[in-house]
């Protein structure tokens, strides 16, 4: 997989984790330690759907599994939970990246709703299956809806601030390899 | 077309393997955590100790610019805030005259009566580092661990109020569960009516309080102290104040400023003497007491009608 990525891809790759490292250090800073009524969106899995919808082989797998894994560890969440299931949607999108390409913007939208709803039922079944305590059920809702809500907002930033659109049929990088 | 997809590097059954490798070593990780709790939470411990405190450089610039903005908004309220902070310190001068004559009658009145008070809480003070990160934890990480001595569960407090309590431990960071936290409980005695209750996080600001015996008894504006019971934390730190939520709860509107903890008090709570049975402890070899011709079993008895 390492010799077909040009340097771009590379490039793309840092930028990403570098965008994810900002992503988790925004989250701890501790500026207010009152509890809010709502929840922002999950931000670090949206920006992995939409790179993994645009431009798959920016992400590595092990990437997102590394990521997702170090993140349950820092926000307390279940270790390994949330990553499993961020992998497995992350796979099902990379396998119908074709289907991606053409889709429209809100075929894609609902396509990824289904998604993130999909996993967020199975982490909370799964939570339950095992009877770990749980987060109340309004607040995970609230913040599956926001994390829904501002996919098409990050669609367009990672269009027009990081390059991140999808691969038009037939580009090939500066390698000669498919996109 | 069918040439093409196999040579995409996502379809190989090679990758699918790995990945399907990778997504069991997950659930495995989550399996573990779960049978064996306590293991999986001192390595995570151990892992946020060695990652969080690397990364502080990272932080400052967010804390910097924060702190700018909310210096920038305080700058505009100034003349108002002063006058204010004046205005209270009057009040306040009142109040240290008050206490300071409350403190020397309390002192004489104690001395009469020959009480002895539990030992002076020693402390070891610590900086937060970062929050939970997730809305649905309430938990801060703070830059003081198992290297200056701290045990998991001593209570922590701000400079007025109870914070919360060490839940996990690691070289040097540890982490204080919040009293808003919704797995936080802890007993607390309501003054000056007495009455025991437990304080129950929930998410929200104010918790609210769980197994009032006598609701009738507790005004809002009461002050919660924590309760020794359970030896969970010492008796008498301040919690808050009871209010009445809009649900018709009693909640206590915590003394500690959530808004901004920046520095955090670790007490060095000291464990409870356990007395499993209080005629052990008064009579452990009754010959030792008093006249040869008392039998234990006298003693014991009387000593029980006496307590």
């Amino acid at each position: 997989m390492a010799e077909r990525a040009d340097a771009r891809t590379w490039t793309n790759r840092c930028i990403f984790m570098a965008l994810a490292f900002v992503i988790i250090v925004a989250q701890l800073v501790p500026l207010d330690m009152q509890p809010i009524g709502w929840a922002p969106p999950d931000l670090l899995l949206v920006i992995t759907l939409v790179w993994v919808a645009r431009k798959p082989h920016y992400l590595p797998v092990l990437v997102i599994g590394f990521l997702f894994l170090v993140a349950d560890l820092l926000f307390q969440r279940p270790p390994g939970l949330w990553a499993a299931l961020v992998v497995i949607l992350t796979e099902t999108i990379r396998r119908q990246n074709r289907d991606f390409r053409n889709m429209p913007l809100m075929v894609e939208w609902g396509t990824i709703t289904i998604g993130i709803v999909a996993i967020t039922l199975m982490n909370r079944l799964v939570l339950f299956m095992t009877m770990v305590p749980q987060a109340p059920l309004g607040l995970t809702l609230i913040q599956m809806i926001a994390t829904i809500a501002i996919y098409p907002v990050i669609v367009l930033i990672a269009h027009f601030i990081f390059g991140v659109s999808r691969s038009a049929p037939g580009e090939i990088g500066s390698r000669g390899q498919r996109m | 077309m069918a040439k093409d997809k196999n040579s995409e590097d996502y379809i190989g059954p090679i990758r699918r393997l790995a990945v399907g490798l990778l997504v069991l070593v997950l659930f495995g990780i989550f399996l573990f955590w779960r049978i064996d709790s306590p293991r999986a939470e001192r390595l995570r411990a151990e892992a946020i100790d060695k990652f969080v405190p690397s990364f502080e450089w990272a932080m400052a610039p967010i804390n910097g610019v924060v702190n700018l903005i909310s210096d920038f908004e305080s700058y505009q309220q100034l003349r108002a805030q002063n006058q204010d902070l004046r205005r209270e310190l009057q009040q306040m001068k009142a109040w240290k005259e008050a206490a300071l004559q409350l403190e020397q009658e309390n002192a004489k009145l104690l001395d009469l009566n020959n009480v002895s008070l539990d030992p002076q809480l020693t402390y070891v003070t610590g900086v937060v580092i970062t929050d939970s990160g997730s809305p649905f934890r309430q938990s801060v990480l703070v830059n003081v661990g198992a290297r200056d001595g701290i045990i998991d569960g001593w209570p922590t407090m701000d400079g007025i109020g109870l914070v919360g309590r060490i839940a996990g431990v690691g070289q040097n960071t540890s982490r204080v569960m919040l009293l808003t936290d919704t797995s936080s409980r802890i007993p607390v005695t309501i003054q000056p009516s007495g009455q025991k209750a437990i304080l129950a996080g929930d998410n929200t600001l104010n918790p609210p309080l769980e197994f009032l015996e006598d609701t009738s008894m507790v005004r809002p504006g009461d002050r919660v102290v924590s309760s020794g019971d359970g030896g969970v934390f010492p008796a008498d730190l301040l919690v808050g104040q009871v209010a009445l939520g809009t649900d018709n709860r009693l909640r206590v509107r915590l003394a500690a400023d959530y808004q901004r903890l920046e520095f955090l008090r670790v007490l060095r709570s000291q464990p409870h003497e356990d007395i499993p049975d209080p005629t052990d402890l008064l009579a452990p070899e009754a010959e030792f007491f008093g006249p040869a011709a008392l039998t234990p079993s006298a003693l014991t008895t009387s000593e029980v009608g006496d307590g």
